[in-house]
């Protein structure tokens, strides 16, 4: 879960007076966020994926607002004053291969309370939780702050030769080429390919040339580091998906909002002639719940004041519309998609509670699948005749599956380590690594398991397929080829089964002491002795048989089914 | 018969007696007067009484006899004592020699017969207690002589003597500093039969009595003229080691059982799932952080292929925030980057059962169902006590008219009560595939509140693409976690068992 270290004392000061810690971890309890940690001041926070807003200390204050009833319905972000403005972002065409998108918006201290530290300090914290979730670790969106004094719009967007790009790094103090920076600055190595591209990379310039950040890499220290007593700041985003670019610059606004600075547009200009005003990223977007949407989640009629009074908790502002409502949302909460969302922030602002279910008549008959008895039938007959029953992963290791000459595996392409790197194809690669787990207890050893396998099937829709198997041991100084075999015919009978035997060379095991039984044409079982160079391998000290009846083809075939 | 443990032809472990222990038993058993302590048994019987404490030491140990054991405190004089309570105390002897003489000098002290220890420690008591003054030579501190007669020391000296128990303590101790008294620390123990002791058949020696319970007994009917040896139960009895189920795989049976027993039906899905039934039919975005290299588990050398029919298009169009074929609305906004198809048809272990639900939901199941699946998921974890790759989910669906959040909880609650849990607590939550989505909290009474059951209802995403109109309830259970709180297992590795020992119940 996506998690952040919160300012207590920065998140109180935004809520009434007399707020305890009971009072605290009650209202969290019913939120999508949870403190695991608190160390004096700091919170350590996690929320669930879909409200990354919770993760700065703004919008856990609206969240709280609206839960403690000291302030409700949608905040009310101030608009500075409509007035011509210079501001705006001139895309070049260039960049449309790399990273298409762009977005802006200017935010304005209110008066008297220019930029603190705390805000400041949110504000870059919370940037990179968004650079990590919504951005995709930049890929998809980064976002920049930058202080508008120091800067001169518009400001240019493009793809540059690195050779004609020269700037301080915000983390640096001297000059530095284009080519120096992507080369030499650790940032730029991890981050570089998403912003350049043969020779030329992304910038942000002024209309006096001044480098404002290379995107996505890093703000320049002249015109791209924000600091405190700031009365105004030019928040920015570029991606290369327009929605990742406007969930991620609305989130951002939220560490402002809360704290009562005002907003206000910059257009997008195109190559192409096209304008974007730029204002649709501030503008709550409206969403239609109808009543009878609402009550098919809920369970219960709600009066139209009641859902009014929910959304109003939920920092949401709700109105009557034709069958239903009218929900404002604000550009902070991007999970809030569809008329299933809404409904959904009505019934958690009301909270659930758990005496409030209702136990749903039940219907339906229910049952084991015919399968599943059939597998826990041959389980039984296994520990009938005394074989311990281990449970083994699936999973098997490299060395497991060298030992067996043959074997068939699908190997994982990504796995953690050796230990646990191939889905097993039979259950003697499991069971050679529980004898060789078990060398220093007493013989003679026996064991059988009823467990899953996976085998190539290229006509498969995931081009495998899974299989139940029951693998048997036995490992003791008179076990032989008889003994696997006679396992195989009784648990074969007591399904009313004949087969019919036949000599097989099979993987790990001595030629000429291994077979597979067949019913109807059809291999149902392997059986043998274990190869002497395994058994010495892993350190048995005697003789080992070995069979595995394959249940998932005898299933079929067996006179004893049920209907499935 | 010995009582010697180990395997038994006879069928049990007889209690065996000792002459001496036999003899005990049945004088004990006839004494009215009971408990008796060791020394008045030892008389009756004209024992020694270390062989009678011995003997009663092992009829306990066979549980016969009970004991009652006091400790006591004895006082007594040492040689000194006796001699300083027929001379006097120093201290007395001194004030004695003031009284008769007036004030002394040394030499006078001297030849009063004291020992130099006895002299020094007199004078140092005398004037702590106020009654001599300082300095030589020794007289009275008062004008007033003190009274005669026996000081307390002297007393409690007598008291000791004549063998009180209601002594002064702090003046004992003192005369244990002066080496005038000794304290001795007694146990007693008194003894009395125990309900088995008084039960219990006492075969005189060479009686006959019945060990085995044999065939040819039987068929003669001599046992009935005969006394049964009897045995001692408590003794050990050879191991059996015999094959049981599985703690683990046992106990996932019997949540599965709860589930039937709740109308739900089994079903069951491909380890080795697409990305499209692991994924996609979720309505997780493509890019989902969760589908990265890093979380979810890909093979090499196998190739998928995309759902048969039109669902993959379906799908798609969700994916994409476009209308379903053949409609005009789309579900919904979708996630605004384009579906890829070669992404849906990629190989993967499936990392969560809910795939099983889509698949089961895409069979177009009549209205109303319900639907379980316990299996076996993956995850690109590293193993520790609380991490493993492999785990096992419980995951089930409910699809009916009019069912809501409510419902979903009162189901929770069901599921609870069903595995003895009867506090549970509800808490909002995320999936991408439910919307609402909460989360079931149940009190564990040692671990406290845990968070069990996490569900919600299908989103329109999901369910419409697969064909379903009614609301579908969604949960899955951690039921790992579960079952290691429930097995008492501290070690998620300890459920993956393949000691034979154990498995075999040889040890735990």
């Amino acid at each position: 879960m996506p998690r952040s270290t919160l300012s207590g004392r920065r998140v109180l000061e935004l809520l009434p007076d007399g707020v305890t810690d009971a009072t605290w971890e009650e209202l969290l309890f019913a939120s999508k966020a949870e403190v695991d940690r608190r160390v004096g001041d700091e919170l350590e926070i996690s929320v669930t994926p879909d409200r990354l807003d919770l993760l700065s200390e703004g919008g856990l204050a609206l969240y709280l607002q609206g839960a403690l009833g000291s302030a409700t319905g949608l905040p009310r972000a101030r608009r500075a004053r409509a007035v011509a403005s210079p501001w705006s972002f001139r895309v070049d065409s260039s960049v449309d291969p790399l990273r298409p998108y762009v977005a802006g918006v200017r935010v304005r201290a209110p008066p008297g309370r220019p930029l603190d530290e705390g805000t400041l300090a949110e504000a870059v914290r919370f940037q990179e939780i968004l650079h990590a979730t919504v951005g995709r670790d930049r890929r998809a969106m980064s976002l920049g702050i930058y202080p508008t004094r120091r800067i001169q719009p518009p400001v240019r967007y493009a793809l540059e030769p690195v050779d004609s790009i020269r700037f301080v790094p915000l983390r640096g103090t001297d000059p530095v080429t284009g080519a120096e920076f992507l080369a030499g600055d650790s940032m730029a190595q991890r981050y570089g390919a998403l912003g350049a591209a043969e020779g030329r990379c992304l910038t942000l310039r002024d209309a006096a040339g001044e480098i404002l950040s290379v995107p996505p890499i890093l703000n320049s220290r002249s015109a791209g580091e924000a600091r405190p007593k700031d009365r105004e700041l030019l928040l920015e985003a570029t991606g290369t998906r327009p929605r990742a670019v406007r969930e991620g610059l609305g989130l951002l606004l939220v560490v402002f909002v809360a704290r009562g600075w005002s907003l206000a547009p910059v257009p997008v200009e195109r190559a192409d002639g096209s304008l974007d005003d730029g204002s649709a990223i501030l503008e709550p977007v409206e969403i239609d719940l109808s009543a009878e949407g609402l009550e098919r989640i809920t369970g219960a009629p709600l009066a139209p004041p009641e859902v009014a009074a929910a959304f109003a908790r939920a920092r949401l502002t709700a109105r009557r519309a034709r069958g239903g409502y009218r929900v404002a949302i604000p550009p902070w909460r991007p999970d809030l998609l569809a008329a299933v969302d809404l409904a959904e922030e009505v019934v958690l602002a009301r909270g659930v509670r758990s005496e409030d279910g209702i136990v749903p008549a039940t219907p339906t008959r229910g049952r084991r699948r015919a399968q599943t008895v059939f597998r826990q039938r041959i389980a039984t007959l296994l520990l009938g005749l005394e074989f311990a029953q281990p449970h083994t992963p699936l999973l098997v290791s490299d060395a497991s599956v060298a030992r067996v000459d043959g074997s068939a595996t699908i190997r994982l392409r990504n796995p953690v380590s050796g230990e646990f790197a191939h889905l097993r194809d039979r259950l003697l690669l499991s069971h050679l690594d529980v004898l060789a787990h078990n060398t220093r207890r007493s013989y003679p050893q026996r064991f059988g398991e009823v467990a899953p396998v996976v085998v190539r099937q290229p006509n498969a829709e995931s081009g495998a397929e899974t299989r139940h198997h029951a693998g048997l041991m036995i490992a003791s100084e008179r076990a032989g080829f008889a003994d696997a075999a006679a396992l195989v015919e009784y648990l074969l009978g007591s399904l009313d089964v004949g087969s019919v035997r036949e000599p097989a060379e099979l993987p790990g095991t001595i030629p000429g002491r291994a077979a597979r039984a067949r019913v109807a044409g059809e291999v149902v079982a392997e059986m043998g002795e274990v190869h002497p160079r395994i058994l010495a391998q892993i350190g048995v000290p005697v003789p080992s048989a070995w069979a595995e009846l394959d249940l998932t083809a005898l299933w079929p075939l067996t006179a004893r089914r049920d209907t499935d | 018969m010995t009582g010697a443990s180990g395997e038994s032809p006879e069928g049990g472990t007889p209690v065996a007696l000792s002459g001496p222990e036999r003899s005990i038993l049945a004088a004990i058993r006839e004494i009215p007067d009971l408990p008796v302590e060791e020394d008045e048994l030892a008389n009756r019987l004209g024992l020694g009484l270390d062989a009678v404490r011995g003997s009663l030491q092992r009829l306990r140990s066979k549980h016969l006899v009970l004991v009652e054991e006091e400790h006591e405190k004895i006082v007594s004089l040492t040689p000194r004592g006796k001699e300083t309570l027929s001379a006097g105390l120093p201290e007395h002897r001194l004030l004695d020699a003031i009284r008769a003489r007036g004030p002394l000098t040394m030499e006078m002290v001297s030849s009063l017969g004291l020992l130099d220890d006895e002299r020094s420690a007199a004078i140092g008591i005398l004037r702590r207690r106020g009654l001599l003054a300082d300095g030589i030579p020794l007289r009275f501190k008062s004008e007033v002589p003190p009274a005669a007669g026996p000081l307390p020391e002297e007393r409690v000296l007598r008291q000791i003597a004549n063998g009180e128990r209601d002594l002064d303590a702090t003046i004992v101790e003192g005369l244990e500093r002066r080496g005038l008294a000794r304290t001795d620390h007694r146990s007693i123990k008194r003894w009395a039969p125990s309900d088995e002791g008084r039960r219990l058949a006492l075969v005189e020696e060479g009686e006959e009595s019945l060990g085995a319970l044999t065939p040819a007994l039987l068929t003669s009917g001599g046992w009935r003229e005969r006394v049964f040896r009897p045995y001692d139960v408590r003794a050990p009895v050879p191991l059996v080691g015999g094959a049981r189920p599985n703690a683990y795989v046992a106990w996932l049976e019997e949540f599965a059982e709860v589930l039937v027993g709740l109308g739900f039906e089994e079903a069951e899905g491909p380890l080795l799932e697409t990305e499209f039934w692991n994924n996609d039919v979720l309505f997780m975005p493509q890019d989902h952080p969760a589908r990265s290299i890093h979380d979810a588990l890909a093979v090499e050398g196998v190739v998928g292929h995309p759902p048969p029919g039109d669902l993959l298009a379906r799908v798609a169009a969700v994916h994409e925030g476009r209308p379903l074929p053949g409609e005009t609305t789309p579900v919904g906004p979708g996630w605004s980057a384009p579906y890829d198809p070669a992404i849906a048809a990629r190989p993967v272990l499936r990392s969560q059962t809910t795939a099983v639900s889509a698949r089961f939901l895409a069979r177009h199941p009549v209205p109303p169902f319900r639907m379980y699946s316990i299996d076996r998921n993956f995850r690109r974890e590293e193993v520790d006590a609380q991490h493993h790759l492999e785990f096992h989910q419980a995951e089930g669906i409910v699809g009916a008219e009019g069912m809501t959040v409510r419902h979903l909880v009162g189901l929770f609650r069901s599921l609870a009560e069903a595995i003895g849990i009867r506090d549970l607590k509800i808490r909002p939550s995320f999936f991408p595939f439910t919307e609402p989505s909460i989360e079931g909290y149940v009190r564990h009474p040692r671990l406290g509140w845990m968070e069990v059951f996490p569900g919600g209802l299908f989103r329109p995403e999901v369910l419409r693409p697969l064909g379903i109109d009614v609301p579908v309830l969604a949960w899955g259970v951690g039921i790992t976690r579960l079952a290691m709180v429930s097995l008492g297992r501290n070690d998620i590795r300890d459920l993956f068992a393949d000691d034979l020992d154990a498995l075999l119940g040889r040890r735990t």
